[in-house]
């Protein structure tokens, strides 16, 4: 009986918790997505007083969204920051964890060094380096086009520690195992770590698209022709025109933020194995 | 495949042994090297020859010239420096440990199954692919001091309003609540693809023995989760201690200096001032802090 009441109460409590944090999350979002349903002359007014008026657009107008798609540059911008970022991750996640498999998992002089260096390289603010990298793009003749986007977005720091910590995770003795069989490193990696690494190769692929998703300085420097302009700045564009399309900017913003949501939900099984698939009860 | 085994291995014990630490070295530098060209290029490479800036001076009369290290003596004699110094360690003292925990906390709470926690996890996620300069912009809105959506929730169940990014005092906060509404999101992915490494034989082993929930997060899940814990960690200090979009779309670094960050002062040096000396060596002592504390998260979280 007592325990059951124990039950009961952890199970109040794990709601309570998870609904704090799903408001927290939810209300700016939700704001955000009924001002994008508003005309533009509303979506003050229904601020103040708090009302159901705030999160119900009454009534709805798709207005924003049709200008937002016939009158900027945003739906090129979309199509443009997809190419870049699915580019971007995909040679990424390759080349980013091979890198990780060697820090994890070989031997080699100066392993200790290039690790540290590795590590200096996430930790440098890009606005620093923003003006030598600018030369050195334009030295290769990169400016306005997306090779100036995709290549310096390829090799990340960050994602070789990531990869590198997950495989660090997997015992040794399958390379020793595998070895003694005949198998070369390179089959190691791809027949034995790639695919047990999928949750670390999903989180990859999340740091890499996000991080070209949000992408604003660096494309506004390099790519701002109208043909190679990304997301966020094609967003940017929408405030400086003859007044602020609040309401664009709403619908720019919740169809930017929605897409790497629908990307990743579906691979939710690679997130979520979940403890209470072992019985045991939460 | 039995031919290969039988085949006779040419040369002595030691050669052979010696050729093969040859041979994994050449794998290894194969498997670095197309990364490791593109973080030196595009990252160290950059950082380095704008370093070197931070040892020279530049004016119109001398030209550029070596001034050693004067360019931080200078540094060091500045109140705003030291102000800036201030406003970083304390806005990192409070963020990296509200994301961390609170991530960590959330990626717990919703790593089951079901259809109701899908829902939940759903809704936790939104903001983790909002870009921070789209979540400043909205949460100005909010935080409007006089016509904001937070105010008008507040004035709705009878609470007074607050000047948020407005006043010194709350300025920093407003920031850290901005940061990490997305932060939580975005990072909670990270520690949930860790938790999916620990294999259930070991739940199932410590239910056997009795353990309870609390005594399995502690016992089992938390150890298991340092390696992850650590990038997170890592990954968490260093996007905030180069925190720019915030003080640069919502405060310019005030009110008061309140948000005053190094960061944004490094950027202040160098793209307002044109200082661009000064700049370089602001950030040459964000790195080398940053490098500290990472170096210590390092020994905190180390593996075994």
């Amino acid at each position: 009986m007592q325990k059951q009441v124990r039950t009961i109460l952890q199970r109040v409590a794990w709601h309570f918790a998870c609904i704090c944090m799903a408001v927290f999350t939810l209300v700016p979002f939700l704001w955000a997505a009924s001002s994008s349903f508003k005309p533009l002359s509303r979506v003050f007014a229904d601020l103040v007083p708090f009302s159901f008026k705030t999160f119900i657009p009454m009534p709805p107008t798709l207005e924003a969204y049709v200008a937002l798609f016939t009158e900027t540059g945003y739906p090129r911008g979309l199509l443009n920051t997809a190419y870049v970022a699915v580019t971007v991750v995909v040679f990424g996640v390759l080349l980013n964890s091979m890198a990780g498999f060697a820090f994890a998992k070989l031997d080699f002089p100066g392993k200790r060094l290039l690790f540290t260096l590795t590590i200096v390289s996430f930790m440098i603010p890009f606005e620093a380096i923003s003006i030598p990298l600018y030369s050195i793009i334009n030295r290769f003749g990169w400016l306005n086009s997306f090779k100036a986007v995709i290549v310096p977005g390829i090799a990340n720091g960050l994602t070789i520690f990531l990869f590198r910590q997950f495989f660090a995770g997997i015992p040794t003795e399958l390379i020793e195992a595998a070895t003694i069989d005949g198998a070369s490193k390179l089959r190691i990696y791809s027949t034995i770590f790639l695919p047990l690494s999928k949750p670390a190769i999903v989180s990859a692929s999340l740091l890499l698209f996000v991080g070209q998703w949000e992408a604003f300085l660096w494309p506004l420097l390099v790519a701002n022709a109208p043909e190679t302009r990304l997301i966020q700045v094609a967003l940017s564009y929408i405030n400086t025109q003859y007044a602020t399309y609040w309401n664009q900017i709403f619908a720019g913003a919740v169809i930017a933020g929605i897409i790497p949501l629908i990307i990743i939900l579906p691979l939710q099984r690679y997130y979520v194995k979940g403890i209470s698939s072992t019985g045991i009860k939460g | 495949m039995p031919a290969k085994v039988l085949s006779p291995q040419s040369g002595g014990w030691l050669s052979s042994r010696h050729r093969r630490g040859f041979t994994n070295t050449v794998a290894a530098y194969a498997f670095l090297l197309p990364a490791l060209i593109g973080v030196f290029v595009f990252r160290l490479y950059p950082i380095a020859l704008s370093l070197v800036k931070s040892l020279f001076q530049t004016s119109f009369v001398r030209g550029t010239t070596f001034v050693g290290l004067e360019n931080y003596r200078v540094l060091l004699e500045d109140p705003v420096f030291w102000q800036s110094l201030k406003v970083t360690l304390l806005l990192n003292l409070a963020i990296n440990p509200i994301q961390i925990v609170i991530s960590l906390a959330v990626a717990l709470l919703v790593n089951r199954q079901g259809h109701i926690v899908r829902i939940y996890r759903t809704i936790i996620m939104l903001p983790m692919g909002v870009s921070l300069a789209i979540a400043c912009t909205l949460w100005r809105i909010m935080l409007d001091p006089n016509n904001g959506l937070v105010n008008s929730i507040l004035n709705a169940i009878g609470m007074a309003s607050q000047p948020f990014l407005t006043s010194p005092s709350q300025a920093l906060w407003s920031i850290i609540l901005i940061a990490s509404w997305k932060g939580i999101a975005y990072w909670m992915m990270f520690f949930l693809s860790g938790l999916q490494e620990i294999p259930d034989e070991l739940y199932e082993a410590s239910t056997i023995d009795g353990a309870t929930h609390a005594q399995q997060i502690w016992y089992v899940t938390l150890p298991l989760l340092r390696r992850v814990a650590l990038f997170v960690t890592v990954a968490v200090t260093s996007a905030n201690f180069l925190m720019f979009v915030p003080m640069f779309m919502l405060t310019l670094g005030g009110p008061n200096m309140s948000t005053n960050t190094l960061m944004y002062e490094a950027y202040v040096s160098g793209f307002v001032y044109f200082d661009e000396a000064r700049g370089m060596a602001i950030t040459s002592v964000i790195l080398l802090i940053l490098l500290i504390v990472v170096l210590f998260e390092f020994r905190l979280l180390k593996e075994d």
